[in-house]
């Protein structure tokens, strides 16, 4: 039993400093505390490691938001994760076995300064994290504005089950999406059927395509390079099948991809 | 109810009713009466309706088929309700008597033996046992519709189904499981073991309490009858206007959450009688174990989410028989109408879930780490905290609908905050196993499994509530890995361990150990695995739903498929061991956990009325421990 420690602190009036040291010192804290080190270690590892692992090319601010936050709302969960396996672990290690029930542990009803700690601790978690994710919502929305002049435009039109790609100052319709690179472009999406969602995969955006009303997105694209559209929303029997190909390409060669498709650059 | 009040066991009549129609009627009339009202209306309205036919090439898909089908389903459930018995106390009322006490004790079953398990039975533990046997038999349909998504997975090329057999798989997986997780511990433990925990003889309204199950049953054949009318190929979710363009198995979906939102609506409202009403002596707020509290605010939540849900089912049914348009953007309606409603709904149920599930491993960790339950205050402010906010988080299903992306912000916001109550529960189970030296029978391990499952559920939602990173993740794999890692692992990890504690109880024997080791350790690794590879997926961009994808998703698919086939074999060792135990098990004694709540202090078979005389109740549950 680990609680015969408890009273030996107990028994002496102890300065705050003794009683820290003790604390740290007993046996089940010090074994906790190690846990703590090494989980949070690991979460840490988990998150710088594994998603840029995953997730595809990063050719837009978006994109590269979206994996910046999954990374460190993995570092700052860390530590928490952290204290809860640490004392789950612990407790697992002083496992009782056998078919009658344990000895009665510590009556422990409550601890306040813990409750409110622990509190205070996730509702800071929690202001960073919202606050991180305002910022980053009104960036975008604040760069969607400033480049409106300065983008061109594709309208998308989801159908069962096809994405089609009209650039009205181009003229010209396709089934690939294909964008210049460092331009600013605006997606006007809609749907001739069902709902879709209008998913180019390594831009990082994505909005539903519904009928009758359009649905605005933005981005820049900041690498030249393949990308790929999905549609990320069920829309019936070849839901699967909904995507096409495209490219982020240098300006030169999306106008003389323009041209080849019989449309006219500025 | 009168009768069962008040006279104490040895004073009570011999049930003797007269040959009455009350002791005639069973499942069996029940599903007679229910085929020919079934029967009666679909020939009635097909003759009404096919006066003028729509003009459309198929003409299973018309409206006026629909009218028919929607109308049988309905019937059906109503007839069989007729049929047994559930209206004879209400008749009764309308011409002004009531049931005589003879009839009320025969309705309780007493001494029916196995017969009362089919009947319109008011006694609550027979209700519990019908949940159980109920929500087993949905897990095991479930399971087997994920166990064949899954091997369609397994390798790119979609070898395993075709599409529309998929589509449907997805949709019916989706919606047999959220019933059943919704029911899966307030149902067998709600009704079964809560009455005696509060000390009550009974629920506050037993006829209600039986009405909740059977009208849940009814449900079970129309939503079966999805299969054999084409399917549905929307998913749980029902988006319009995919669900208006969709064929005749949609309306099994409709008339399903119809019917099911009747029995919620009813068993929530009955729960939450009878723990504000009929808690024994002495048991004050601050005495009523976690359990009691966690499934009534769960109840509670549901008694205004679910009718939510039927109403938007009632406008779809409308729009695909009489043409509304409500969800019809093309005929002026609007599919976010329909999304609003779906999923203000939508958020609460998880939570309508999840709480349960929680709350019962709650009510299991003190009693084996031989510690009072850490902040029993922290557990409920954790509960109420996650409830209140949960009404106020909806549209971050529709972050990127193209709704109100104004609004965006402010749904982050709240959702975000929902972390503050949840980090409480985690506060709650850690306080109290710290320190303690745990008896690591089956239900603490659950209480262990549940921990690690939800906190990887609770972080990846941490990324799904923030808008720029749902931008990429929104519909993909992620998001069903997350949502299996918080409802399986809280849920279902719940439901599990509630079922290995309170098994004595139910059955009056031991579950069998060794099996529910086996069955547990091949879930829980299998569980791990296979949303691991699903994590994988989504981050690499896979979409969820789809049959098919590319060779580049092909490791992290075939390793959720491994995953999914241990979950599978763990859980039919699981079925196993609760039919094989049900009978040959190790007879329980009256406590074998040694806990201090109610349900433990009295005999197995429960007495009609649980308590001769009901208990005073002069502390919480939770008084473990040395010192103080
Ligand atoms: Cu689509």
């Amino acid at each position: 039993m680990a609680n015969h420690d408890d009273h030996a602190v107990e028994a002496l009036p102890p300065t705050p400093g003794e009683r820290a040291t003790g604390f740290i010192k007993r046996n089940d804290v010090a074994r906790t505390i190690g846990l703590f080190v090494a989980y949070t270690a690991i979460f840490i590892i988990l998150g710088k490691y594994f998603y840029p692992k995953w997730m595809p090319t990063i050719m837009s601010k978006e994109m590269k938001s979206a994996e910046t936050i999954m990374i460190w709302f993995t570092y700052i969960s860390a530590p928490i994760a952290g204290i809860v396996l640490s004392v789950a672990t612990n407790s697992f290690l002083n496992a009782h076995r056998g078919d009658t029930p344990p000895p009665d542990g510590p009556a422990i009803r409550t601890n306040g300064p813990i409750v409110v700690l622990w509190t205070v601790g996730s509702l800071l978690f929690t202001i960073v994290a919202i606050v991180w994710g305002l910022l980053e919502v009104n960036s975008q929305a604040v760069a969607a504005a400033n480049d409106a002049k300065s983008a061109i435009t594709v309208e998308v039109t989801g159908s069962q089950w096809l994405w089609t790609f009209n650039y009205p100052a181009q003229g010209i319709e396709t089934h690939d999406l294909n964008l210049p690179v460092g331009v600013p472009v605006i997606f006007d999406v809609k749907s001739a059927d069902v709902n879709h969602s209008f998913w180019p995969v390594q831009l990082g955006i994505k909005v539903d395509a519904n009928a009758q009303v359009t649905t605005v997105i933005h981005t820049t694209p900041t690498m030249v390079g393949a990308i790929e559209v999905k549609c990320a929303e069920l829309c019936g029997l070849y839901h699967a099948y909904m995507e096409t190909n495209g490219a982020v390409m240098s300006k030169t060669d999306f106008n003389a991809w323009v041209t080849a498709q019989g449309g006219h650059t500025a | 109810m009168s009768t069962l009040d008040k006279a104490p066991a040895s004073a009570r009549p011999v049930p003797n009713p007269k040959r009455s129609l009350i002791t005639r009627l069973h499942m069996g009339t029940g599903v007679v009466v229910g085929v020919i009202f079934a029967l009666a209306a679909y020939y009635g309205l097909h003759s009404l309706y096919t006066t003028y036919t729509d003009k459309v090439a198929d003409p299973l898909s018309s409206h006026d088929n629909n009218i028919v089908l929607l109308g049988a389903m309905l019937s059906w459930s109503v007839g069989f309700m007729v049929g047994i018995g559930a209206f004879i106390g209400p008749w009764r009322w309308l011409i002004g008597k009531d049931l005589t006490d003879e009839e009320i004790l025969y309705l309780a079953g007493d001494g029916q033996g196995t017969k009362r398990y089919f009947k319109y039975c008011t006694d609550h533990k027979v209700v519990g046992i019908q949940y159980l046997v109920g929500v087993m038999t949905m897990l095991g349909v479930g399971g087997t519709m994920a166990m064949m998504i899954r091997t369609n997975l397994a390798r790119p090329g979609a070898h395993f189904v075709t599409p529309v057999v998929y589509n449907s798989l997805v949709g019916l997986h989706g919606i047999t499981m959220i019933i059943a997780m919704i029911i899966v511990a307030t149902g067998p433990f709600g009704n079964y073991i809560m009455p005696i925990m509060i000390g009550a003889y009974d629920m506050a309204f037993p006829r209600l309490n039986a009405l909740s199950w059977w009208v849940l049953f009814t449900a079970i054949p129309v939503l079966c009858s999805a299969w054999f009318l084409g399917g549905i190929p929307t998913g749980w979710t029902a988006y319009a206007p995919l669900s208006t363009q969709a064929g005749p198995g949609m309306n099994s979906f409709i008339a399903t959450i119809i019917i099911f939102a009747v029995s919620t609506a009813v068993a929530g409202m009955n729960i939450t009688t009878t723990v504000v009403a009929m808690r024994t002596k002495g048991m004050k707020w601050n005495r009523v174990p976690i359990f009691v509290i966690g499934a009534t605010i769960s109840v509670a939540l549901a008694i205004p989410a679910f009718p939510t849900f039927m109403l938007a089912m009632v406008q779809t049914g409308l729009d695909r028989t009489f043409n509304t348009g409500f969800f019809d953007a093309n005929m002026g309606g609007s599919g976010w109408l329909y999304a609003n409603l779906f999923w203000i709904m939508g958020h609460p149920e998880v939570y309508v879930i999840l709480i349960p599930g929680v709350a019962a491993l709650m009510e299991i960790a003190p009693v084996f780490v031989r510690k009072p339950l850490f902040s029993y205050n922290a557990a409920i402010l954790g509960f109420a905290g996650i409830a209140g906010l949960s009404v106020l988080v909806w549209a971050h299903h529709m972050y990127l609908a193209g709704w109100a992306p104004s609004l965006n912000g402010p749904f982050m916001v709240t959702t975000e905050m929902i972390s503050i109550p949840t980090g409480l529960l985690f506060l709650v189970l850690i306080g109290t196993i710290w320190r303690g030296k745990p008896w690591l029978k089956l239900p603490m391990l659950s209480v262990f499994a549940f921990i690690w499952d939800f906190l990887i559920g609770g972080i990846t939602g941490i990324y799904l509530s923030d808008v720029p990173a749902d931008n990429y993740l929104h519909g993909s794999m992620f998001v069903t890995a997350h949502f299996h890692f918080t409802l399986m692992g809280a849920a279902l990890t719940g439901a599990i361990g509630g079922l290995a504690y309170w098994y004595p109880k139910m059955t009056g024997r031991m579950l069998n150990e060794r099996a529910g080791y086996i069955s547990f350790w091949l879930v829980q690794i299998g569980f791990n695995v296979l949303f691991f590879g699903m994590f994988m997926a989504g981050a690499e961009g896979q979409p969820r739903r789809v049959i098919d994808y590319a060779a580049f998703y092909k490791n992290s698919n075939l390793v959720s498929t491994i995953g999914a086939y241990s979950v599978g074999i763990g859980m039919i060792v699981l079925l196993w061991a609760v039919i094989h135990s049900w009978n040959k098990g190790k007879v329980a004694p009256m406590n074998p956990w040694g806990a201090k709540t109610l349900e433990w202090t009295v005999p197995y078979p429960v007495p009609l009325t649980n308590f001769d005389e009901l208990p005073i109740i002069t502390s919480d549950p939770y008084g473990y421990g040395k010192g103080k």
